[in-house]
């Protein structure tokens, strides 16, 4: 019920930078975030903050970034995709297993991981559709069928062989000496990757139905949005990305190993929920999930770089500071973005 | 039934603000009786029943337990009094068992402190013979049972957690005739066990069946109570509104337009049943029924959001598969508005894009840029005069009835060949109210299809040009809205 006296108030005009700012305030906060990360960590340790090291967690966050555009599209449906992890392991082995051992050569052995990945991607989101459960299962089977697959695919060995492009895609360097510019092919990847989902998320129809999609699924169906397909078309994408992913980090680790790294599946959701893409859909995007990386690739190597962490007891209390720190900076982009306030039904 | 009233209510009065709710109400209650409260929207109904059942704890007067004065500050307080509530919405676990639910919160337990299930199936299954249902079966889970039986497990549920008096709000608004029957026998079950039920509904003919007094309330004062024997629907019509009666049947009707745009044959679902109507070009028809009579899923299965089981729509010729989706009914032309807009527009994005989101194909193509989006949006905004006009700001800073308004501008720049709203003026102050009724108006003068769908007498009769009433899944009754229909004509149908 609004009574005068508190219309009156509200239509008091609020002053127009103060409200700019707050209005902006959501998008800023991880970057923040990420200043006051980078100068604590460039007056505690003495090796964070040279060119190497920072062109270092470009590198480390690289894979992580492709992985996180897939997921900046499954999220904002509203959605998860568990499978990720699994993914990578399966696109790499598939692979090198063309490679190594059935002898195909490219495009073969980069077009096929990329298409078994994309298509379990889409598995997933039909089945989920179709049958209406939880992407949350769907994708937890989908991990182990992948992983399952990976391992009965090379008998559980580990694949040392597998073509040029993939090592150039996991460790080739893109150099203009002229103009200075050394930056690995992965990193490059990953960027292209996180600027046509920010093209696509931003300005096109179909990322507005994503998005809409996750914010009011009724009012999205009642709009003539095909709901369902937005939500299949997300986990296409996130399996598209999570092959692309896994080739690069065969290249990158010289290797296609059989066991899946979970870590994958924790960085990349840890690392888009904390640059500010809301889990329940239809807030976030690529600028944000952008944010998120270089907050989460700064907080894990900094504290590599922390010297109380690398000698004596240090070394087994990193995992558990990076756990503390994480939790401290979600709370704080929660507070400083203003997510946590109003709508409590 | 004994005359000594176990619950009195005397001299009650209810302010909100600057509004009068109850104004010096007397009630009173005999064990074993049944009594209906019966009045218009707004008559102070539902403002008596929450200070029966402990909601509202302020309040002016006199209650009276077992001539004992009492107050009540909770819904749990009242219950411990021995008042129980069974609310419209009913509030079982379907997931659970029958037995479950009639034993919710307060499970047997056995030595061990485990749920004692042989004692607690045994004891459900004993309590559902006694109220006339021999043949539920306890452990079967609740959600397998018609909504009547899990009603008469609500019931259950609220005596043995010691209820004396029951109140009951709408009860069967929701119901089809035959599990009207079960209720009405269920009623008559409970006055055997000398209980006491204040029951609240909408349907008088039902009321007349099965209510031993009524008390009738108009703007928050009471009219009269009365005994059966003492009055008839007529009567009782007449006093809730205030006036003689003057209720003309309605006679045939007949298209108010030439040509049929929306026509749907023998429509049936678990909502409704054998619905027939048809809507004209320049022809607003209205399809009215109490809350719970079915009108509403009828708008959403036109616009292919509710499934339906038999029956055919068709659009200016266009015959619709049984399954569509709503892209395919926007693509043939159907517009819908629906009666809840949170649930319809995006409150925290920009009046614009909620406006050109079901056109986006078409004014923006692969890649919408926001200035045609604009052009599209600002223009549509203006036309039904949404204030603020702020095309970019967010839909959720917009009062009630302008969040309409703008649910409404979605669909006047590429015309519809039928505009479905449902509730269009809910919740609106007269203003509103009025602007948007004009907007629709101005459709129907367009030349558009327009079918309102609504539980607000006003609203139909104020706009539309012929009138269907549903009750219960079905429609009871089609009219040409004339000086001759009023009000009195629609409450008589229902």
């Amino acid at each position: 019920m609004t009574t005068p006296a508190n219309t009156a108030e509200r239509m008091l005009p609020e002053r127009d930078s103060r409200r700019q700012f707050r209005a902006l305030l959501p998008i800023i906060a991880p970057f923040l975030t990420l200043i006051v990360l980078f100068l604590f960590f460039s007056v505690t340790t003495t090796t964070f903050n040279n060119p190497i090291n920072l062109n270092n967690i470009l590198v480390q966050i690289s894979t992580i970034a492709i992985l996180a555009t897939g997921m900046t599209f499954v999220l904002l449906t509203g959605e998860i995709d568990l499978s990720i992890a699994a993914m990578v392991t399966l696109s790499g082995v598939v692979s090198a297993h063309l490679f190594a051992n059935l002898d195909l050569r490219e495009p073969f052995t980069t077009v096929v991981p990329l298409g078994v990945a994309t298509l379990l991607g889409f598995v997933s989101g039909f089945a989920s559709t179709k049958f209406r459960i939880p992407t949350f299962m769907v994708t937890l089977a989908m991990s182990l069928i992948a992983s399952g697959l990976s391992i009965g695919i090379t008998e559980g060995r580990i694949v040392f062989d597998y073509s040029e492009v993939i090592r150039t895609l996991g460790s080739g360097r893109f150099i203009i000496p002229e103009a200075g510019i050394n930056l690995r092919v992965l990193t490059i990847l990953a960027a292209i990757c996180l600027f046509i989902g920010f093209l696509v998320l931003r300005y096109t129809r179909f990322g507005r139905y994503i998005y809409m999609t996750g914010a009011n699924k009724s009012a999205a169906r009642l709009a003539g949005v095909d709901t369902d397909m937005m939500v299949i078309a997300a986990l296409t994408i996130c399996g598209f990305t999570a092959g692309l992913a896994g080739l690069a980090n065969v290249g990158r680790l010289a290797s296609a190993q059989p066991t899946v790294i979970n870590g994958f599946l924790i960085d990349t959701i840890g690392a888009v929920v904390l640059g500010g893409t809301s889990l329940s859909g239809g807030r976030g995007g690529i600028i944000q999930t952008v944010g998120g990386l270089l907050i989460y690739g700064t907080l894990r190597n900094g504290l590599d770089n922390l010297p109380q962490l690398q000698t004596g007891a240090g070394v087994f209390f990193k995992e558990f500071i990076t756990g503390i720190v994480l939790f401290v900076a979600l709370i704080v982009n929660v507070l400083l973005s203003g997510r946590a306030s109003r709508d409590r039904t | 039934m004994t005359d000594q009233p176990i619950l009195e209510l005397k001299h009650i009065s209810k302010r909100f603000g600057g509004l009068q709710a109850l104004d010096n109400v007397d009630f009173d209650l005999r064990e074993g009786e049944t009594h209906a409260l019966v009045g218009e929207n707004g008559a102070g109904k539902s403002t008596l029943m929450r200070i029966l059942s402990g909601v509202y704890a302020e309040y002016e007067g006199e209650f009276r337990l077992d001539g004992q004065p009492v107050h009540l500050n909770s819904p749990a307080n009242a219950l411990a009094r021995g008042i129980g509530m069974i609310h419209q919405e009913l509030s079982v676990m379907p997931e659970l068992s029958v037995a479950e639910n009639v034993f919710l919160g307060r499970q047997p337990l056995t030595a061990f402190g485990t749920i004692d299930w042989r004692r607690m199936n045994r004891v459900a299954a004993e309590e559902l013979t006694k109220l006339g249902f021999p043949d539920i079966d306890v452990r079967r889970p609740l959600e397998q049972y018609p909504l009547g039986i899990q009603q008469v497990v609500e019931v259950l549920r609220v005596i043995l957690s010691g209820a004396r008096v029951l109140i009951m709000d709408e009860p069967t608004s929701a119901l089809s005739p035959s599990e009207v029957d079960h209720l009405i026998g269920l009623i008559a079950a409970l006055r055997e066990q000398k209980r006491s039920i204040i029951y609240i509904s909408h349907f008088l003919e039902e009321i007349m069946r099965v209510c031993d007094r009524v008390t009738v309330l108009r703007d928050g004062r009471k009219v009269a109570t009365l005994r059966r024997d003492e009055t008839n629907m007529n009567h009782l019509i007449a006093l809730i509104l205030g006036r003689e009666i003057n209720a003309t049947l309605p006679t045939a009707a007949v298209r108010t337009s030439e040509k049929v745009m929306l026509s749907v044959k023998h429509l049936s679902s678990d909502a409704f049943r054998d619905i027939n109507l048809e809507v004209g070009a320049g022809e607003i028809v209205g399809l009215y029924g109490a809350v719970g009579a079915g009108h509403f899923n009828v708008a959403k299965a036109l616009f292919g959001m509710y499934r339906i089981d038999a029956g055919e729509i068709s659009l200016d010729g266009d015959i619709f598969p049984r399954r569509f989706s709503a892209r395919y009914a926007i693509k043939r032309g159907v517009a819908y508005a629906t009666e809840s807009r949170r649930k319809s527009l995006f409150l925290d994005e920009a009046n614009y894009r909620n406006i050109t989101l079901p056109h986006l194909a078409r004014i923006g193509g692969i890649a919408p840029r926001a200035s045609r989006e604009l052009a599209f949006a600002a223009p549509a905004m203006t036309r039904v005069n949404v204030q603020p006009n702020e095309p970019k700001s967010a839909v959720g800073k917009l009062s009630g009835g302008n969040q309409q308004k703008v649910a409404i501008a979605r669909w006047i720049t590429y015309p519809p060949k039928i505009f479905i709203v449902s509730e269009p003026t809910r919740g609106m102050d007269v203003g509103a109210k009025n602007e948007v009724l004009g907007i629709l108006r101005n459709f129907r003068n367009d030349g558009y299809a327009v079918l309102v769908v609504s539980s607000e007498p006003e609203t139909v009769l104020a706009v539309c040009d012929r009138i269907l009433v549903m009750s219960r899944g079905g429609i009871v009754a089609e009219m040409v809205n004339s000086d001759a229909v009023n009000k009195d004509t629609l409450m008589r149908l229902l």
